[in-house]
């Protein structure tokens, strides 16, 4: 057990640092998510409450961000097959998986901990009140949407459509955590108690921990024949 | 140096029996018949039977044949996803040709259950689209399917393939007590504009049993294309293997087969 | 043991047994199997039919200590581009459970003479160095057997001369080496068995001993050349 958390400790380790230095798919995402709030502010009627549907936007940006992420994620691994190398290795294939989820989780978070202030300024929403509660939402949403989306980047990087094909994949998978996460940002930007969101908080626990197992046991499947 | 002759043992055309599709393919053609014909009864039923109903007039007929495609997509979903667990755990590429088959089967009733879905709505509430939940639940489920397709289609090789969208299968599986619940509960949070409840106050009996008979009809039918379809699917893959078989040997088909 | 892929066999009926301190090298046309036959002996591929034993016990795939005693050289390098040298072989030292790493890989570094350029990031390397480097991961970690693909593809004469150093040095008595190779010189300099694998089977297997290198040259272009 310990094996594993150090084995998925050097991979997490290993992507965050490779991804501190090519600094490539940190900066596509932030700049992507910071651009779909501009478009955002440009389609929308400025005379109408954005207040309203701050909660999908805020959300509909998360999940297209992280698709931009998770595509890319293995693409430092097949540049000189490196994976194989990996594999080849007595590394855990379930720790292989978690440190990867691990990198690109928190590569979503640093995304999210910028975009959301960023939409908070565009668009006056009192992000500060809710924030313990609206931070614990975004971190069970994030883990949902990174769990899913590690399991099919992989699939999809080594297919003949390539990344083209995640969002067709990932999409109808996370609808439920864009349901509840989406749900819940937006009772608390109009200052619902928190009591409220206590219901999507559950289903959103539920979400991860059915799929960081059922990924987990599914992995090995996909990166080995 | 010598030349050794292989040991066809493992030969996958070996392997791929056809001697049971014999059977399978007499009973999906009695079933595909039995069905039909169940069908053009139930059809009958819908039209002189069962009583029109009051507020909604004809086009509530419609509701003896979406329920059934709806009930018959998610079965074949059903199907889909345990027999791609079944692929994955024990290899037998049986129940994968069984899961492909089911798969282009529930897009068949999935999309008839969402053409015919507006249709009603548009009666019944006055819209083609509300987000009903029932609607909703499919349209995510009609997109995990086409994703099913698309992703077999696009992997480097058909085993690649086979094993992707098994996976697929099984996280979706997962997934659907999830999308099911929480679709339902956005419904409950966005109540949809209730004009009639399209039923009536009592469920006269000759409808019931024109529904029941109905569903009864489809489901017959769709055993029997689920046969027909995996015979066909069968066989094609057969012949791919004998294929490989000549296209290596640089030989014929024929020398293939006789081998 | 077999590979089928869907209805082509890759590798048909090859059954042999390799000892510790043997030397086997591997000719043939593409096409043949040969990177196969490497990968179901590395295990990263399960034969369709057979099994790999390994000290008489067969592979357990579920579960992977195995792999620490198996050293795999590849065409592609399995390296990051943006990690230099050491953080390369750290990170493999450290997946293989390598002990004392920092040592063994200034030995490692400095036997394939990257030991100058060790804080540079591998994409500015040459082909050269970064298979001289590929050389470096696959033995650090000891492995007992060592599965070499093709290896002297890319290299300069100076690195070729390296590699041969370098696999002179593996026939130590007590590793199992299995060298893929094309050039028929190399492939017969260090060879104690050679084998000639042609359509996924094994058409010769004799010891080196056995081999007037000039006759088996004229046979193996004549017979298998115009295969390639």
């Amino acid at each position: 057990m310990l094996d594993f958390v150090r084995q998925a400790g050097i991979i997490a380790g290993k992507d965050l640092l490779l991804e501190l230095r090519s600094r490539g798919r940190i900066a596509s995402m932030l700049v992507f998510a910071a651009l779909v709030a501009v478009v955002f502010a440009f389609a929308l009627d400025p005379t109408e409450p954005v207040r309203d549907v701050a909660g999908a936007m805020l959300w509909v940006t998360v999940v297209l961000a992280a698709l931009l992420g998770l595509g890319r994620a293995y693409v430092v691994d097949r540049e000189e097959d490196a994976l194989t190398g990996l594999l080849l290795t007595p590394v855990n294939r379930g720790a292989l998986f978690i440190g990867k989820v691990v990198a690109n989780l928190v590569l979503l978070l640093i995304t999210e901990l910028i975009i959301f202030p960023v939409y908070g300024l565009f668009f006056q929403l009192p992000l500060w009140d809710p924030l313990p509660t609206l931070a614990l939402v975004v971190v069970l949403a994030s883990v949902g949407v990174v769990a899913v989306g590690t399991l099919f980047g992989a699939m999809t990087i080594s297919t003949r459509l390539g990344e083209t094909l995640l969002p067709v994949l990932l999409l109808p998978l996370v609808i439920p955590v864009v349901i509840y996460a989406a749900s819940a940002t937006q009772r608390l930007l109009v200052g619902r108690p928190t009591a409220e969101v206590l219901g999507s908080l559950k289903m959103l626990l539920a979400f991860d921990i059915v799929f960081l197992v059922v990924c987990t046991l599914a992995y090995p499947s996909v990166v080995e024949e | 140096m010598e030349i050794l002759e292989p040991d066809l043992g493992m030969d996958p055309v070996v392997q791929s029996d056809l001697g049971p599709l014999k059977p399978i393919r007499r009973w999906a053609v009695r079933l595909t018949v039995l069905g039909g014909l169940l069908v053009l009864v139930a059809l009958w039923m819908v039209f002189f039977y069962a009583p029109t109903e009051r507020e909604m007039g004809i086009i509530q007929r419609i509701y003896y044949i979406h329920v059934p495609t709806a009930w018959l997509g998610e079965l074949a979903i059903g199907i889909l996803a345990l027999c791609s667990l079944g692929y994955l755990w024990l290899r037998d590429d049986r129940l994968d040709a069984i899961a492909v088959s089911s798969a282009e089967l529930a897009l068949l009733f999935l999309t008839a259950t969402l053409t015919a879905g507006p249709l009603w709505a548009r009666v019944a509430w006055g819209a083609w689209w509300v987000w009903d939940a029932r609607l909703s639940f499919t349209l995510i489920l009609w997109f995990i399917n086409i994703g099913y397709f698309m992703l077999r289609g696009a992997a480097e090789n058909p085993e690649q393939g086979k094993r992707f969208a098994s996976i697929l299968a099984l996280v979706a599986a997962a997934d659907v007590p999830l999308i099911h619940m929480s679709v339902y509960w956005f419904r409950t949070q966005h109540p949809k504009p209730v004009v009639m409840n399209p039923e009536g106050p009592t469920a006269a009996p000759e409808i019931v049993q024109t529904l029941l008979f109905s569903t009864l009809a489809f489901t017959v039918l769709f055993a029997g294309l689920l046969l027909y379809r995996y015979g066909f699917e069968r066989l094609k893959r057969h012949l791919d293997l004998l294929r490989a078989r000549a296209g290596y040997d640089g030989g014929s088909m024929e020398g293939a087969v006789r081998r | 043991m077999e590979k089928w892929f869907g209805g082509h066999p890759a590798v048909q009926k090859i059954d042999f047994s390799l000892s510790p301190g043997e030397f086997l090298t591997i000719f043939g046309p593409n096409g043949a199997g040969k990177t196969t036959l490497l990968r179901l002996l590395a295990g990263s591929l399960r034969p369709t039919r057979g099994e790999v034993l390994l000290s008489g016990a067969p592979l357990d795939y579920d579960e992977t200590a195995w792999r620490r005693r198996i050293g795999v050289l590849s065409h592609r390098t399995f390296l990051y581009g943006h990690f230099s040298a050491v953080e390369n072989l750290r990170l493999y030292g450290r997946l293989y459970g390598v002990d004392a790493v920092s040592e063994r890989i200034e030995a490692g570094l400095r036997q394939v003479g990257l030991w100058e350029r060790r804080d540079d990031r591998v994409g500015t390397y040459s082909r050269g160095m970064q298979q001289r480097l590929a050389l470096a991961r696959t033995l650090l970690h000891d492995p007992e057997i060592v599965l070499l693909d093709e290896p002297y593809t890319g290299l300069d004469p100076h690195a070729a001369a390296m590699l041969r150093g370098v696999l002179d040095h593996l026939r130590d008595g007590r590793r199992a080496v299995v060298l893929v190779t094309h050039n028929l010189s190399q492939g017969l300099e260090l060879a104690d068995r050679v084998v000639v694998q042609v359509a996924g089977r094994w058409v010769s297997d004799e010891p080196r001993s056995s081999i007037d290198p000039v006759a088996f040259e004229r046979v193996y272009t004549e017979r298998v050349g115009g295969l390639a």
